[in-house]
Formats: C-alpha cells, structure tokens, sequence
C-alpha cells in the first residue's frame, strides 16, 4: 500500500511539473466554437490545483496535489474507521 | 472534461444531479452489501441483548474483506485523483487528462469503482474548483457513469474473447468517447451551442485522448496489481 500512495504521489509532483498547459478537450471545444465564457470561474480552496501561500508555481501545484491525494484517501479510510466501529 | 457551472441550463444540471443521487445511492447499496455481514444473532445474545429485540432489525458488520476493499477504493482514488492532473499533450495546441473510470472498475468492480469516481469529481470540484457544483451531477454522470459504469460491462463482456490486456484498452477508449458524448448532448441540449457543432468537436477531440486514456489506463491497472500485492482479490 505503501508503494502505491508513494505511487500516486510521484505521479502529482510529476504532474505538477510537466503537465501539459494547453487546455483539455472539453475547454479547447469550448474555445473553438466560442461558448467558454459562459462557463462561470469559481475560486475554492485550491483553485487551479494551487496552494496560493507557496508562491513558487510547481511546487504550489505539487503541494495542492499531494492534498488532494491524501482527501481521497482519507475519505474512504475514515468511511472505513467509521463502519468498522458501528 | 470536466464541465464548469453556466454551461448548461439549470434544469438539465438538476435532472443530472437527481439521476446521479440514484446511481451513487444504488450503487452504496450493492458497495454496503459486499463489504458487510450479517452479524450472526448469537454475537449480540452474548453481549446480552435478547435475540427477541433484535427481530426484524438484521444488523450488519464489517467483515475483513470489506475492511480491506475500502482500503483499497481510498488508493484507487487517489491514484485516479493524481492520474487526472497529469495533463498529456494531444494535438492542435490541446491537452487531454486520464478520466481513470475504467481503471477504478476494473481493480474495483462496477459499482465500487463508480464511487471512488465520483468521490474524486466531489473532491475536485468542492476543494479545488473543478468542475461546477450545479452541474456536479452532469460531471458524475458522464465520468462516472457513462465513464466507469457503462464501460464495466464492455471490459467484462470482451474478456471472455479476448485477452484482458486489450479489453481494458477498448473499454478505457469507448468510456472517453460515451463521456464526451454524454456532454456534448448536455451542453447542446442545454442551448449552449448546436448539438451538432459540439457532438462533431467532442469527438473529434475525444477519439484521440481515448488512445491515450487506454493505454495509461492498461499501464496503471498492472502497475496496481503489482503493488497492491497478494490482496489482489479483494
């Protein structure tokens, strides 16, 4: 299991600095026929997979990935921790 | 392809959200039941409630391979979770990212791997704003439905004909294509934009990141399976 979170986090730090910037294909559709900008920006936590308090871009982007690894991880081992006691 | 707020019409986003509280609340049924047992009556005799009390009332438990399956849908969504920020270059200036609905089904099964889909689109849209709230269910019928579900009963089906390897790869192809679909007529039927235009567009795009998304998709599963080790069954 160990390997696997070590997994995960190697893809987000990877991520965080070789990912590709161009938009995705629902958005690079979007822009094309002209309709993104009905879609309305929303700020959160995390906007942008960003931890606005580090100000260095990858590593920020990093930071925010390996949260959000350890959210979804969280999430079901705590759902677990909690049926297991009931 | 996750879809923002203000891309469709609210009663499409509402009609989706209802449709995904059913699939989601069906499929923690069938999840529920596989992780847990009945307990059996004598256990709660012993502790000294009368059996008689407990008429009608069958409580379940964890069993030890439920305790390990959750343990294992938490590691598939965070592999799903870190797979889908790595967005890949795709042509024209365009990126594409795993959706990941295949690889959860497939180490999970159907209606395990849908939720662990649907967990991650909640975490991306509550903590890091993407994808919108309205259209969350939108997001969580095309990615885990038409992304993970559907998809399932290709993989499962094409197995028995040919090897497993290469039925993960279509089932991981035609779930970006049934995804993008899936979207283009929410958006089109939304008044957005001509269905037509963006059916064509979608998948046009989408035909070629389900390459990507199946191959990466073949890699991870055998890479989990590796290093998930002996609890491969669960």
């Amino acid at each position: 299991m160990k390997k696997l979170l070590l997994l995960s986090i190697l893809i987000v730090i990877l991520a965080a600095f070789f990912a590709s910037a161009h938009p995705d294909g629902l958005e690079k559709v979007a822009e094309h026929l002209g309709f993104m900008d009905k879609g309305i920006e929303r700020s959160s936590l995390m906007t942008d997979y960003s931890v606005s308090l580090v100000p260095y871009e990858g590593i920020s982007t990093a930071l925010a990935g390996i949260i959000g690894v350890f959210i979804c991880l969280g999430l079901f081992w705590g759902a677990g921790l909690l049926l297991k006691k009931t | 392809m996750h879809i923002p707020d203000g891309f469709l019409d609210p009663k499409i986003s509402i009609g989706m959200l209802g449709a995904a509280v059913a699939v989601l609340a069906y499929s923690m049924a069938k999840v529920k039941e596989s992780v847990t047992a009945l307990a059996p009556q004598e256990a709660f005799a012993a502790v000294g409630k009368g059996v008689k009390n407990l008429a009608g009332q069958s409580r379940r438990i964890l069993t030890k391979f439920g305790e390990q399956k959750i343990y294992k849908m938490g590691m598939v969504a965070a592999l799903v979770f870190a797979a889908q920020m790595f967005n890949f270059p795709i042509a024209y200036g365009t990126s594409g990212h795993l959706i990941g609905g295949v690889l959860a089904v497939v180490l999970l099964g159907p209606f395990a791997g849908v939720l662990v889909i649907a967990a991650v689109l909640v975490v991306q849209a509550l903590f890091f704003a993407d994808g919108g709230l309205l259209v969350m269910g939108a997001n969580i019928i095309n990615m885990a439905f038409f992304g993970a579900l559907l998809p399932y009963y290709i993989y499962a089906g094409l197995k028995r004909f040919i090897p497993e390897w290469l039925s993960i790869g279509a089932a991981a192809w035609c779930s970006v294509v049934m995804a993008a679909l899936a979207a283009s007529f929410e958006i089109g039927l939304s008044g957005t934009f001509a269905l037509g235009a963006v059916l064509s567009s979608m998948l046009k795009v989408h035909i070629v990141i389900g390459i990507a998304e199946a191959a990466i998709t073949v890699a991870l599963v055998y890479m989990f399976r590796k290093l998930f080790g002996a609890k491969e069954k669960v």
